[in-house]
């Protein structure tokens, strides 16, 4: 070993020693079981950090080291733990704080120029005058033709209130400037029609803090065009999830209290409860849930919490599978945050979601036969993902799927053709009698 | 202690060995800002205690500060990593012990595990395995994410067992191949008179390459009844191996004089390798063969013929492997090691090799072009690689004259190895002096 190593292992000892006395998280490591072991691992961590810096062919960064090492550190732990550092945090909280406008439009790239493929209605576009089918050429007097898409949009959006000139071209017209104020717009996050005399709602993201008021008024809507609002279909496929208060309260129009799901940390203390409220909208409706690999998070507490509960059929494919919580911690004005998976969720019943998901009381694709099982991608499908200790068998077998048969139209949608006749039929029932039986 | 690491994991028996020269550095080094570090130590700190407390489940400290350390280590470089108690003794048994592999030189790409070449003779050359192959799954279970050492752990093991690996290659179906471990020995020299041309190839830079070279020189000249017309030294897929090694390779060309020289951070951090006096093989028309899979040793060995005109250098870039890895056993090894990068490689004329590779005096393709501007696979191409300093040299080389490369006829058989028959024409045409006098202008 060369001589500059040993100076430097000197060194950090002794940094250490007064770490150890000055630093509260070191104390706090210190404190525990086996105070020495700990210690010698940050030794050894600071050991290896010192012959870096001293070493290594060119200068190094110590804060990038540090990054780095915490993000080696906590991806290994599971693929949602990781280290924010000190500029993404700031950028993050201020995403959060000032509120963000845009026009209020979809908009898609067609040979280098921006079309305008949807106005919102109610949006600061729509307002404006501005169509789907329109053409965008100018942003602010900048041309935008032939730009990215990303440079398109990011012309557009700004702060709530500012005003920006865009330069449309409708068709059949000569291009005009149309001055738009950008307002604070919100993605449709449901939709909702009358599907074969059944009600259907499509809930794409749980991002949506309006999203159970909205959901209240599509049903209202659904009831009253009905006649009675008796069959409804939730579509969660796709869903990846979103405000956890969210799925609470949407679940919550369903059921009459009781729990939705609990989480739960290392420590019992950990556990917390989230119940809905007392009373239910439409307690007679039959429900069926429709999932996909892709339902994830916020939208498998929404199913697990139905199924679980008996209020509803689920049906589709087994859900992706994160059932665990992230907390963001702050770690220090200069030092950015910690985001760590700190609990799992679980069903009423106390089955944990994570790395599992939600089975279907009823497994139908939305895809041909192949003979065989396709792999999807899922929770379990990443690498280092955090294990459910319950070991009971969750997969899918292909002999309990049901497909559509070679006739059926590849531009229908066979599990929402499947989740019609389950409600129009005695098959509901029957389903729901296989629950009880589960549980 | 310190080693010369061959360029790329390897699933063969390329090991490491030690380099009795060790240089001390008793100048007071400058220490970076206490502070700072103090308070970044402190942050790793905090955010490991709240680990501990918080996590959903317990955790384990050792492997946790593994991992630290690995994605501390490993965003410095691609060559740069911890090596873990466990893995440290492995390493060291390596040097002499048996273990089977499978037979290839494997890097890491795109996250995935890319095979750099398959060894003669291997069970992975027999099974088929080819140069570019991605291997994505090992007995059925994902690489993606692994690194490099975690795959190639698992590659080895015990000699006649099998193992499955799934090989993904551009525009085919993934192939799934039952491949048998083998004890992978490599002649390290072998030799032979091709069409009257004396030809050695060193296969990588063990304690036996110069030894090797010396012995196949001296049958050579001695079969051909004492002197040679010429020589080919066939360095193409040797990853590297021995620093003293490349320096007594050299030595047999050339008499004293500079091979190589290193250098750290700090401006007195400079080690100086020269050539033995004696050269074995005067005035024996050298042509070094060389392609974009000959890395490190090889690449001292080609940059200080080229730089001193003692040969001319045939083939394609070489890989740009120009750095030097120190390894640091921590706590005598108790605690693993750590291999970090300490310095570069430098030609006589104090060219980096880092990056850029050696360039060849004359481009000859093995494969026959196919219009396209093929990509290279090289240091340059790997992941945080550490650029060559010299910028004016690298853009001076992108601006360069188109080179011109001389590809086979397109029927060519590639078995039929045209850089090396190219070689011998080029050593039996008598324009060999013209050429080198050319290069040298």
């Amino acid at each position: 070993m060369r001589a500059d190593v040993l100076t430097g292992l000197k060194w950090t000892s002794v940094a250490l020693a007064a770490a150890l006395s000055l630093s509260a998280p070191l104390a706090a490591i210190a404190d525990e079981k086996n105070p020495k072991a700990v210690y010698e691992q940050m030794e050894l961590f600071a050991d290896v950090l010192s012959i870096v810096q001293d070493q290594y062919v060119e200068e190094v960064d110590t804060p990038s080291l540090i990054e780095n090492a915490l993000n080696g550190a906590l991806h290994s732990l599971d693929p949602h733990s990781s280290y924010v550092a000190p500029v993404k945090f700031t950028e993050q909280r201020e995403a959060v704080r000032r509120e963000y406008g845009g026009l209020g439009i979809e908009i898609q790239s067609v040979g280098g120029l921006v079309r305008v493929n949807h106005a919102i209605e109610d949006g600061p576009a729509y307002e404006a005058g501005i169509r789907g089918g329109d053409m965008i050429t100018a942003v602010d007097g900048t041309d935008i033709r032939g730009k990215t898409l990303d440079d398109a949009v990011s012309g557009m959006r700004g702060l709530k209130g500012e005003a920006v000139t865009v330069t449309v071209l409708s068709p059949g017209e000569t291009s005009r400037d149309v001055v738009v104020v950008r307002d604070t717009v919100r993605g449709r996050a449901i939709r909702h029609r009358v599907e074969q005399g059944v009600g259907y709602i499509q809930i794409e993201t749980f991002n949506n803090d309006k999203l159970t008021d909205d959901t209240t008024r599509a049903l209202a809507d659904l009831n009253t065009r009905m006649g009675k609002l008796d069959k409804l279909i939730i579509d969660l496929r796709g869903n990846r999830g979103g405000l956890l208060t969210e799925s609470v309260n949407i679940s919550g129009l369903f059921l009459d209290g009781g729990e939705v799901l609990s989480a739960r940390g290392r420590d019992a203390s950990d556990n917390e409860r989230y119940n809905a409220p007392a009373g239910e909208l439409y307690p007679d409706t039959k429900i069926v849930v429709l999932m996909s690999p892709g339902s994830a998070s916020a939208a498998e507490i929404v199913a697990g919490a139905l199924q679980d509960r008996g209020r509803g059929v689920v049906l589709g494919r087994r859900s992706f599978g994160k059932g665990s919580v992230q907390s963001v911690i702050p770690l220090g004005p200069e030092d950015g945050a910690l985001r760590l998976t700190t609990q799992r969720y679980y069903t009423p019943s106390g089955q944990s979601i994570q790395g599992r998901g939600i089975m279907p009381d009823l497994l139908v694709s939305s895809l041909k036969d192949t003979g065989e099982i396709r792999k999807r991608f899922r929770e379990d499908s990443l690498r280092n993902f955090l294990i459910n200790p319950d070991e009971t068998n969750y997969e899918e077998q292909y002999e309990d799927i049901v497909y559509p048969d070679e006739t059926f139209p590849d531009d229908e949608d066979f599990q929402l053709r499947k989740a019609v006749e389950v409600l129009k039929t005695s098959q509901y029932e029957r389903l729901l009698d296989a629950q009880d039986a589960r549980f | 202690m310190k080693f010369v690491l061959p360029a790329l994991g390897s699933v063969a028996a390329v090991a490491l060995f030690a380099f009795s020269t060790t240089h001390q550095s008793a100048v007071a080094v400058e220490r970076p800002a206490y502070d700072e570090t103090f308070e970044q130590l402190e942050l790793f700190a905090d955010v490991l205690a709240r680990v501990r407390s918080q996590y959903v489940v317990e955790v384990d400290d050792s492997a946790l500060i593994e991992d630290a350390m690995n994605g501390m280590l490993q965003s410095l470089d691609p060559h740069s990593s911890y090596i873990s108690p466990e893995a440290f003794r492995e390493m060291r048994m390596d040097t002499k012990g048996e273990y089977g592999g499978l037979g290839m030189e494997v890097t890491m790409e795109d996250g995935f595990v890319k095979v750099i070449s398959p060894i003669d003779d291997t069970p992975a050359k027999r099974a088929g395995v080819k140069a570019g192959d991605f291997i994505t799954e090992i007995e059925g279970k994902s690489l993606l994410g692994a690194t490099l050492n975690e795959a190639v752990t698992q590659m080895r093991g015990k000699p006649g067992e099998a193992i499955n690996i799934t090989i993904v290659r551009e525009g085919e179906d993934p192939l799934y191949l039952d491949i048998t471990r083998e004890v992978i020995k490599r002649q390290t020299v072998k030799s032979e008179i091709k069409d009257g041309i004396g030809y050695v190839r060193i296969a990588q830079f063990n304690e036996k390459a110069a030894n090797g070279l010396k012995d196949a020189v001296a049958k050579l000249q001695k079969e051909n009844g004492g002197r040679l017309p010429g020589l080919i030294l066939d360095l193409r897929g040797n990853p590297g191996g021995l620093l003293t090694q490349s320096i007594e390779v050299s030595s047999v060309f050339l008499n004293g004089g500079e091979v190589v020289s290193t250098r750290g951070r700090r401006a007195d951090d400079v080690n100086v390798y020269n050539a033995e006096k004696g050269q074995m093989a005067k005035n024996v028309p050298l042509v070094v063969l060389v392609d974009g899979a000959s890395a490190s040793a090889s690449e001292i060995v080609a940059g200080a013929l080229q730089d001193k005109g003692r040969g001319l250098v045939v083939g394609m870039t070489t890989f740009g492997k120009g750095s030097v890895q120190d390894v640091i056993p921590l706590r005598g090894g108790r605690d693993g090691a750590l291999k970090i990068t300490t310095q570069r490689y430098y030609t006589p004329n104090g060219r980096s090799i880092q990056a850029s590779g050696i360039n060849p005096d004359i481009s000859i393709s093995a494969i026959p072009d196919d219009g396209k501007d093929r990509k290279r696979f090289s240091e340059a191409s790997l992941p945080n690689s550490i650029a060559n300093e010299d910028e004016t040299e690298v853009s001076k080389d992108e601006t360069k004259v188109e080179v011109k490369i001389d590809y086979p006829p397109e029927e060519y058989e590639i078995s039929d190895d045209y850089q090396l028959q190219q070689a011998i024409a080029l050593l039996k045409s008598g324009t060999y002096a013209e050429k080198l006098a050319e290069v040298q202008e």
